[in-house]
């Protein structure tokens, strides 16, 4: 396998054939015209992605097979982009990375985790793939982590460091089971009721406090409702008849960030059964029952247009 | 002149806290209500020292006023209460040393802290600190009175000086500014800690007084 750059001139050679011996390029079967020959070097300039593929190369009469490389093109890696999260406090954290564009040819990634002196071992996990985990040997640290990741191809390599305390991470996953119900006899009520996020380990010594977010389908404008306690909620002033979003996010009572907005759920506020159509068939069976023939009610249908 | 005698002294004077006598209002409010009382005060607390920390820091320069400043932790340092904990060991502590900790903790670090504002250059800063340091002992009269009130002893005062002479004093600027960082980052870490050390105490400890009491008036 051959690794080039985009953008680069490649000059094969076939193999230990000399310079002005006959040959036959091919480029995945395929002959490759003698303009981008040089006696039997192969020249390609400038090469890009849809250049990759298998070369091969002939000798002129026997069409013996003197010299076969795959040919991939790619570039070196961009700075990657890192991320640390702690969403199971007190247990640890994780951090997950990407590259910001492809290369088009395979990369290593390598992390370290530096805390203070110690060097950590961060597990690689399984899936995703571009992820791994730390477990917190210590708790309440003063001594910043650092976490370097370095992504190596064949054509260069990059790397990007971390510097953070533990607390400064706790970023919670958001709360799950979102569930939204009308308050029966109550239209402007509705009863709202999450559950702690499951990866989140200790909600007795480390407790959550959630953010509750609602609104009208029909406006562009967020309620917003802080609830230090508690997993559920009553919205008492919504809007009688109209279908609602409403959105729970988390976060640690005391560090770190919000989580993300949980899945949002719709519900709409109970509302009264319309009680007019049973008046007025009502008032009309009283009347039918008097002249004993059925008497269709006033609001007739037009069926037939003819 | 002998400034390390000097700063020993004063700080053996300061940290002298009196002993707490048994106070009747602490005793009515019930063991409850005062380790919420103690936790909001460590989250008051708290956010003060990020507006404290950040003007001291500017006040020491570059590079200790740095986002990113990651200095290695130096063997000196360590005369400062560290909040790191095993994480299990942490866990299993009873009440009693879960607060002993925070009570030993915050009563050298407010002795620390009245140091430093002896030192501090700006008036501004000084006024701060003095601020600060107020609604630390706050804390720590606090954590004192749910001791009392939950039946435990007080541990001892750091009567002995923090750490022996000759040891400690920074032999030069940089140094004492280190100590200084190193100082407030403990602080705050234990601040941290403190709310989640009250938030474990606040789930053990149901103020069952509170409730005898509103039954004694026919609740």
């Amino acid at each position: 396998i051959q690794y080039e750059r985009v953008g680069a001139d490649v000059t094969m050679k076939c193999g230990s054939m000399d310079w002005d011996a006959t040959v036959t390029w091919t480029a995945n079967g395929t002959d490759i015209d003698e303009s981008h020959l040089n006696g039997s070097y192969l020249i390609l300039k400038k090469v890009d992605l849809t250049q990759s593929g298998q070369y091969s190369c002939y000798e002129g009469s026997s069409w013996h097979l003197k010299y076969q490389t795959y040919l991939r093109v790619g570039t070196p890696p961009k700075e990657p982009l890192l991320m640390c999260r702690s969403n199971n406090y007190p247990k640890g954290f994780y951090c997950s990375w990407h590259l910001p564009t492809p290369t088009y040819i395979p990369n290593s990634f390598n992390i370290s985790v530096i805390h203070g002196t110690k060097e950590m071992v961060c597990e690689k996990d399984v899936f995703p793939k571009n992820r791994c985990h730390i477990r917190y040997l210590q708790l309440f640290s003063t001594v910043k982590y650092k976490v370097t990741l370095t992504v190596t191809n064949a054509l260069g390599k990059n790397s990007t460091t971390l510097t953070f305390d533990e607390f400064t991470i706790v970023k919670p996953d958001p709360p799950e089971n979102v569930v939204a119900k009308p308050v029966p006899n109550n239209p402007r009520r509705l009863e709202v009721s999450w559950q702690n996020p499951s990866s989140w380990p200790d909600p007795e010594s480390f407790p959550l406090k959630f953010f509750l977010r609602y609104r009208p389908l029909i406006l562009d404008q967020w309620q917003h409702v802080e609830l230090s306690d508690g997993t559920s909620h009553t919205i008492t002033d919504a809007y009688a008849g109209k279908e609602y979003i409403i959105q729970v996010a988390a976060k640690d009572n005391d560090i770190g960030t919000w989580s993300d907005w949980s899945v949002a759920v719709h519900a709409t506020p109970w509302t009264e059964e319309p009680k007019h159509l049973t008046t007025e068939a009502q008032i009309a069976e009283t009347t039918s029952a008097s002249t004993s023939s059925f008497m269709p009610p006033p609001t007739t249908k037009i069926c037939d247009k003819g | 002149g002998d400034s390390w005698g000097i700063f020993t002294f004063l700080c053996a004077a300061l940290c002298n806290l009196p002993a707490l006598p048994a106070l009747n209002c602490t005793e009515e409010l019930g063991a409850g209500q005062s380790i919420q009382k103690t936790y909001d005060l460590t989250r008051y607390l708290e956010h003060q020292l990020r507006t404290l920390a950040g003007t001291y820091l500017n006040y020491l320069g570059p590079p200790f006023n740095e986002p990113d400043f990651n200095p290695p932790r130096l063997a000196r340092a360590e005369r400062v209460p560290s909040a790191t904990v095993d994480l299990d060991l942490w866990r299993g502590l009873t009440d009693n040393a879960r607060l002993a900790a925070n009570y030993r903790a915050y009563s050298r670090l407010l002795c620390y802290l009245r140091a430093l504002d002896g030192q501090a250059g700006t008036a501004e800063l000084r006024h701060r600190l003095g601020h600060f340091c107020s609604s630390l002992q706050g804390l720590v009269l606090s954590i004192a009175s749910v001791m009392s009130s939950l039946g435990y002893p007080l541990p001892a005062g750091p009567a002995a000086p923090p750490a022996p002479p000759g040891t400690t004093v920074a032999p030069n600027d940089f140094l004492k500014k280190m100590d200084d960082f190193w100082l407030l980052k403990e602080l705050q870490t234990w601040l941290w800690r403190s709310a989640k050390d009250f938030n474990r105490l606040k789930k053990k400890v149901p103020p069952a007084v509170v409730t005898l009491r509103l039954e004694a008036r026919g609740f």
